[in-house]
């Protein structure tokens, strides 16, 4: 089995076998489940149409998935860092690429776990089917490019910090000014400054995508322009991920 | 007094009374376009004409919509805050022969069976105009099926729990 | 020579943190790198194993630039750093395993339980890291350092969380490894009793410098440096002339004061004093030996 494997499968462990990884998953559900639970119970919200509930709900997995990525990318580097595991990796005669490589893999792992642990409320909330399979298609195709993303940036961010909870913070506050546009109403994102954050915003590209595909039913293929969009931004982090690696400790 | 200052005194009393009597008039209607059987959730719109049937101009006009459920047992006004944004229109003058034509866009928020009536004032007018009726019957919507989200929203949460002291107790 | 640092220049941020280390370590020997707090020892070690880049000097591991052969480096280097972490939730055999398969090796378990048995963690080989206790940490460290049967070990504080017996063990495990499989090993440590049992050769380290590189013995004459004990004696001393090597300073009382060459083996000296008739009853350790050299090296250099 060759290292990168080797590695994404630990960093895979590090998530699914240790407490502190299945804590974050709890996290997630708990976060999912809420908004199951208010779907039933909340008026307002039960007057949604099924196709704005699965739109909704895509949204709101990409977010924690985001939100995940961050976290477990900070642990991936600084985290380990602070933890005296990486060193001793760093000392293997396995390359720094494919150690980064390994964790790129780990991260992905761990994006496909917060999927997985979406799909059944997926199900539960769209009841009438409207665009269903589209939309969890969708969320994997465009939502896996904004969540590694972001992933990559947190690895490359706990690679040049010094602390991991400035690194945390850090992609934090990165996080949430992407997804700042989201909690502006809609006035907000149509005026010139809206207009023009929405137009480099790895979430809203997601977004505008599902929207598409779930309430307007329009065709996944017809959505490439924002999987363009998505691929460019994972380049871009996945090239300051390998290349703040490489400095790392130097 | 004779009998003709009597019925000239009562001509220009009726007179002067219709002269004072309210001159507008408010029709209301639903529109076409609305769906036949609405639900929860679904969006009605109405329709409005105030004509000034009068001689004169009518000044300071203000016409509302108002909202009545008459469900058996559930009587009640019903607060429009969720239902309409578009809950009053006025006008400055409205002149002798002229309407003012208005759309009363509606989401159905809650079930049951409800009444809409516009009335109409002005700043000089003694009474208040009101509309007819126009009643209709907003169906229960099928929700999210609570069935189908409460074992999922309970149950991954326990399984994750679950595993996660099953791996504290291994270690 | 396995490791060879020569005038070893590293800067941090724009700020010098070495200016002029100067090291050699050759095979089967273990050589004790000593420095007060902040001196430079794990900057030295880091820019060493190619963790940190060297703003001037020269560094050949085994033959070897760091810079620009890290792998070659790496497949024959095991390390043991202060900051020793694990991934918890793995058990010390699927830890080792992991890491024998980094270095493109495929141990069988049988193989994997052996190490852990040399090392005292047979009995908790299936238990999850997290279960551990320090020491037995610091041991599973060193399994993992060992893993690839390195031709040079670095140790930093190796004996830190061991209990005497487990220190003695380790020590035991370091000589022979040096003295047995030719494998050289640095030892970055604190403890002086460590160093005096183990390494043949020293090098201290102040704000950045080397100050004293060589043999304990040839530092301490140098510096000057004897090693001084007081001797109870129950009787008098009988008139015979002492070997040249064991200096009698004075007598007072019970107490007599003896300075021993650097050199000379305590434990033979009193042997050679107890045949010629001295009644020795009590030995003291008064001074000398590499503490005092340590603290009067790291002192002068602190003046």
């Amino acid at each position: 089995m060759n290292a990168i494997v080797l590695i994404a499968r630990k960093e895979g462990g590090d998530l699914l076998l240790s407490l502190r990884g299945l804590g974050w998953l709890l996290t997630m559900a708990v976060v999912l489940s809420v908004f199951g639970l208010l779907l039933v119970g909340n008026t307002e919200l039960s007057l949604l149409d099924n196709a704005q509930v699965v739109y909704d709900m895509g949204g709101i997995v990409t977010a924690l998935g985001a939100l995940l990525a961050v976290v477990v990318g900070t642990d991936s580097v600084a985290g380990e860092r602070e933890r005296g595991t990486l060193v001793p990796l760093l000392l293997t005669p396995t390359s720094r690429t494919s150690i980064l490589l390994g964790k790129l893999g780990g991260q992905a792992i761990a994006w496909a776990a917060m999927y997985v642990l979406a799909l059944p409320y997926f199900w539960a909330v769209g009841s009438t089917g409207q665009n269903l399979i589209d939309g969890a298609i969708s969320v994997a195709l465009l939502g896996s490019p904004v969540v590694l993303g972001f992933g990559f940036l947190a690895m490359g961010i706990g690679a040049r910090l010094s602390s991991a909870r400035s690194s945390l913070l850090t992609s934090l506050i990165f996080l949430l000014l992407s997804a700042s546009p989201l909690l502006l109403g809609p006035s907000l994102r149509q005026s010139s400054v809206g207009r023009a954050f929405d137009a480099v915003n790895p979430f809203s590209g997601a977004l505008n995508a599902y929207d598409a595909v779930i309430i307007d039913s329009q065709t996944i293929v017809a959505q490439f322009p924002h999987f363009a969009f998505t691929l460019v931004w994972l380049g871009l982090t996945l090239s300051f991920a390998v290349y703040s690696l490489n400095r790392v400790f130097k | 007094m004779t009998l003709r200052t009597f019925l000239l005194s009562i001509a220009l009393f009726v007179a002067s009374a219709s002269a004072w009597a309210e001159p507008l008039s408010v029709n209301l209607s639903a529109t076409p376009g609305n769906p036949a059987s609405p639900q929860m959730g679904d969006h009605l719109n109405f329709h409005t004409i105030i004509r000034n049937d009068g001689p004169t101009p009518v000044d300071g006009l203000i016409a509302w919509i108002s909202l009545v459920q008459i469900d058996k047992g559930k009587e009640q006004p019903v607060d429009l805050e969720d239902w309409s944004a578009h809950k009053a229109v006025t006008a400055p003058q409205l002149a002798p022969g002229t309407s003012l034509e208005t759309d009363w866009p509606m989401r159905l928020i809650q079930a049951g069976t409800y009444r809409v009536v516009v009335s109409a004032v002005s700043r000089n007018g003694p009474n208040l105009t009101p509309s007819t009726f126009v009643d209709f019957k907003v169906r229960q919507k099928p929700v999210v099926e609570s069935q189908r989200v409460l074992p999922v929203a309970v149950g991954i949460p326990i399984v994750l729990c679950g595993l996660m002291l099953w791996r504290r107790r291994r270690s | 020579m396995i490791l060879e640092i020569e005038h070893l220049k590293v800067s941090r941020g724009g700020v010098p943190i070495l200016h002029d280390v100067n090291l050699s370590l050759g095979e089967g020997e273990i050589y004790g790198l000593l420095g007060p707090n902040g001196a430079g020892k794990s900057t030295t070690i880091a820019a060493a194993i190619g963790l940190l880049d060297r703003a001037g000097g020269d560094v050949r591991v085994m033959g070897k630039d760091p810079r620009t052969e890290p792998k070659a480096i790496h497949a024959k280097l095991g390390v043991l750093p202060e900051q020793n972490g694990f991934y918890d939730w793995m058990t010390a055999t699927d830890y080792l395993s992991f890491f024998a398969a980094l270095y493109d090796l495929h141990p069988r378990e049988r193989d994997l339980r052996v190490r852990l048995a040399a090392l005292g963690l047979e009995a908790s080989q299936r238990q999850p890291i997290g279960t551990f206790s320090r020491g037995m940490r610091q041991r599973l460290g060193l399994a993992r350092a060992l893993i690839a049967d390195p031709k040079l070990l670095i140790l930093d504080e190796p004996t830190n969380g061991l209990d005497p017996r487990g220190r003695r063990e380790m020590h035991d495990i370091l000589i022979d490894l040096s003295d047995n499989h030719g494998v050289g090993v640095l030892l970055c440590t604190h403890l002086l009793d460590d160093v005096e049992r183990l390494c043949k050769r020293v090098g201290v380290i102040v704000e950045g410098r080397t100050v004293a590189e060589g043999s304990i013995a040839d530092l301490a004459r140098s510096y000057d440096r004897l090693a001084r004990f007081r001797v109870h004696l129950s009787g008098t001393v009988p008139q015979v002339e002492v070997p040249p090597s064991i200096n009698v300073i004075s007598h007072n009382g019970d107490w007599c004061t003896v300075d021993l060459s650097p050199e000379t083996d305590p434990q033979t000296a009193w042997r050679e004093l107890l045949f010629m008739g001295w009644p020795i009853t009590e030995i003291q350790h008064e001074s000398g030996g590499i503490e005092d050299l340590y603290l009067s090296l790291t002192e002068a250099k602190a003046a």
